[in-house]
């Protein structure tokens, strides 16, 4: 008995170390999928000639398609696929409940209304990125300002004012797509809200990448709060936690992370909420564990679904669509093997 | 030294007055029991103790200090709370939910340490719950729910532990298993339990068994009466707080002495006076 626990016990540190690595390992896949086919010593002598900025043989094609379109487009990938997991897993543990994702206080519609904007009046991709950005940050900012009462702010009362800021910025959405030119900006609109990786250069990864980054890993330095706080705001802080802090930071860093992958990205559904669930079967609901291991799925299953739809059709599917499609079945089939993992 | 006094203190709500003129105080291995009717603010007086509400007036002293002079983590680590009933949303495991108890030694940017976990164990130990501690606690009945409540202040290992009618929703049994546990625990560590229940009878069952124990008795927005439970619940005050007839008897039991116990013989409404029905 005590044997196998410990068997048991092993098994699961060496699960938990695979989830961690396999987003490296899957970026390094993706650099071999595609139309354009590469071996394995071309690709690797490429990076290894990038990596120490050696001349090699190779021809310019084959070095670009690896070291400016596959290699930047899985690393955005896994930072988007990362980021907005993790943002749906510490909301979950948050708001103490399991089915909010990383939408929940109005960023995705926010972002989707600040791009759609950007996109009738400027025409201009930097601008759409900026005002995406902003105003998924205003979109939070206003569900906090809503939900906050006696300069408490319940659970509840934040959830009601995300719910009412993404139907107000949704609602926007469909005004602007509604007097946006038919020809040009209306399918720009459509497309950027169904979501793709595929304008990935390493700039905007330099770019978007700081905040993503940077809200990932203030949840990861955060993560076993978040286990105290989703005991309730009152155990919380009978146990000897300022909840106003934590909250506020746990908030500004999923904010930072959610925003600046949907800026970049459009609108990506389902990774925020189900991937979460995903590593609560696999590693449990401890925060510790779980915030790290949702970073790493996330990116995993972007990276992969991001493949999938640049090889099925001739013209690249959005992700927006593929993310359930694939993902679904995936979710049902570890849902029967680990007969739900304790709920 | 007292651990805790509280000193004239005064609740109301915008205009609805809770209670005004409260005080008590608490020292090393006592257990408190603050009684009465539905409504009456206990679990309010319980969250202005905690720090979750404050006073219109009065103060609270928590080791000679005032409790506006601590910061949050200081307290939990005098402390701890024993919930009435937990919502249990995810299902973590029952050391994951006893190792929350070490929060207020734990940096925000950090988790738990090894010892953290040995004394999270340590206190899933002395409530008996070792075997079950990589169970999901959602899956472990209400009276378990409970013990493991009562591990994670352990852990917190502070010299008070504030429970708000712990033994709510329970049955016969686990009821019993929660009281024996606070009584080891009391006679064991030295530690002061401040308890509200709706059962006098808690009150008589930790006498009972030597526990030095107090009751306040709290009606009308005050205690009426504070003390040991063979002076406070008499026949007398049950009537005037819950408008009952109750009789208190006493009962030898070989292994352990005179039992006071408190049987309800019924509503003063239903025409009851002094045992006659009239």
């Amino acid at each position: 008995m005590v044997k196998q626990q410990g068997v048991n016990i092993t098994g699961k540190k060496i699960m938990y170390l695979i989830i961690l690595i396999s987003p490296f390992i899957v970026i390094f896949l993706s650099l071999f999928i595609g139309r354009y086919p590469l071996s394995i010593d071309i690709v690797t002598q490429i990076l290894w000639s990038k990596l120490t900025s050696s001349a090699t043989g190779i021809p310019e094609i084959s070095q670009t398609v690896v070291w400016d379109i596959r290699l930047p487009r899985a690393i955005l990938g896994a930072l988007v696929g990362g980021s907005l997991a993790v943002s749906g897993a510490a909301f979950q543990g948050l708001f103490r409940n399991p089915l909010v994702n990383s939408g929940i206080l109005g960023v995705s519609s926010g972002a989707g209304f600040g791009a759609a904007l950007a996109i009738i009046l400027f025409h201009q991709t930097s601008l759409v990125y900026l005002f995406a950005f902003c105003f998924g940050g205003l979109a939070v900012l206003l569900s906090y300002f809503i939900g906050r009462v006696y300069n408490t702010t319940p659970t509840v009362m934040l959830v009601l004012g995300g719910v009412i800021v993404s139907s107000i910025f949704s609602s926007l959405i469909s005004f602007i797509k509604y007097v946006a030119d038919p020809y040009n900006e209306l399918p720009t609109i459509v497309f950027w809200l169904m979501g793709s990786l595929a304008t990935a250069r390493f700039q905007d990864i330099a770019i978007a990448g700081i905040p993503m980054v940077v809200g990932m890993a203030g949840l990861v330095a955060i993560r076993w709060r978040i286990n105290v706080l989703s005991m309730g705001d009152k155990e919380a802080h009978a146990l000897g936690i300022n909840t106003a802090l934590s909250k506020g930071i746990v908030i500004c860093c999923a904010t930072l992370a959610t925003a600046g992958a949907v800026c970049v990205s459009g609108i990506i559904g389902w990774i925020g909420l189900v991937i979460p669930h995903i590593g609560r079967m696999l590693v449990g609901n401890d925060n510790k564990l779980l915030i790290p291991a949702s970073i790493a799925l996330g990116g995993c299953f972007l990276i992969i679904v991001d493949n999938l739809g640049r090889v099925i059709t001739g013209s690249e599917i959005p992700l927006g669509i593929l993310t359930a499609l694939v993902g679904g079945p995936f979710f049902v089939y570890l849902l029967k093997k680990t007969k739900g993992g304790g709920w | 030294m007292h651990l805790l006094e509280v000193i004239d203190a005064s609740f109301s709500y915008k205009s609805a007055k809770i209670f005004e003129h409260i005080s008590i105080s608490i020292g090393p291995g006592e257990v408190h029991c603050i009684i009465g009717p539905n409504g009456c603010g206990k679990t309010t007086l319980l969250d202005c103790i905690l720090g979750i509400l404050k006073f219109n007036a009065g103060e609270i002293k928590l080791m000679g200090r005032n409790i506006n002079q601590y910061r949050i983590w200081e307290i939990a680590n005098q402390m701890a709370y024993v919930p009435q009933s937990h919502a249990k949303t995810f299902p973590y495991t029952v050391l994951d939910i006893v190792l929350m108890g070490r929060a207020s030694h734990t940096g925000m940017f950090s988790s738990p340490d090894m010892e953290d976990r040995a004394i999270a164990e340590d206190a899933l130990a002395m409530v008996g719950l070792s075997r079950y501690k990589d169970r999901p606690y959602t899956q472990l009945s209400g009276g378990e729910g409970q013990l493991v409540m009562i591990a994670r202040a352990l852990a917190q290992q502070t010299p008070l532990i504030i429970m708000d009618e712990p033994t709510a929703h329970l049955d016969f049994k686990h009821e019993l298993i929660v009281l024996e546990t606070i009584v080891r625990l009391v006679r064991d560590t030295g530690l002061s339990v401040v308890m509200a229940t709706h059962f006098p009878n808690h009150a008589f069952y930790f006498a009972n068994h030597g526990i030095n124990t107090f009751v306040a008795l709290m009606s009308n927005h005050s205690f009426m009466a504070k003390g040991h439970p063979d002076n406070i619940l008499t026949e007398e005050n049950l009537q005037s707080v819950y408008n009952i007839y109750a009789k208190v008897v006493t009962q030898h039991i070989d292994e352990i002495g005179e039992l006071k116990q408190i049987i309800p013989v019924g509503t003063l409404a239903n025409n009851f006076q002094g045992g006659q029905t009239v």
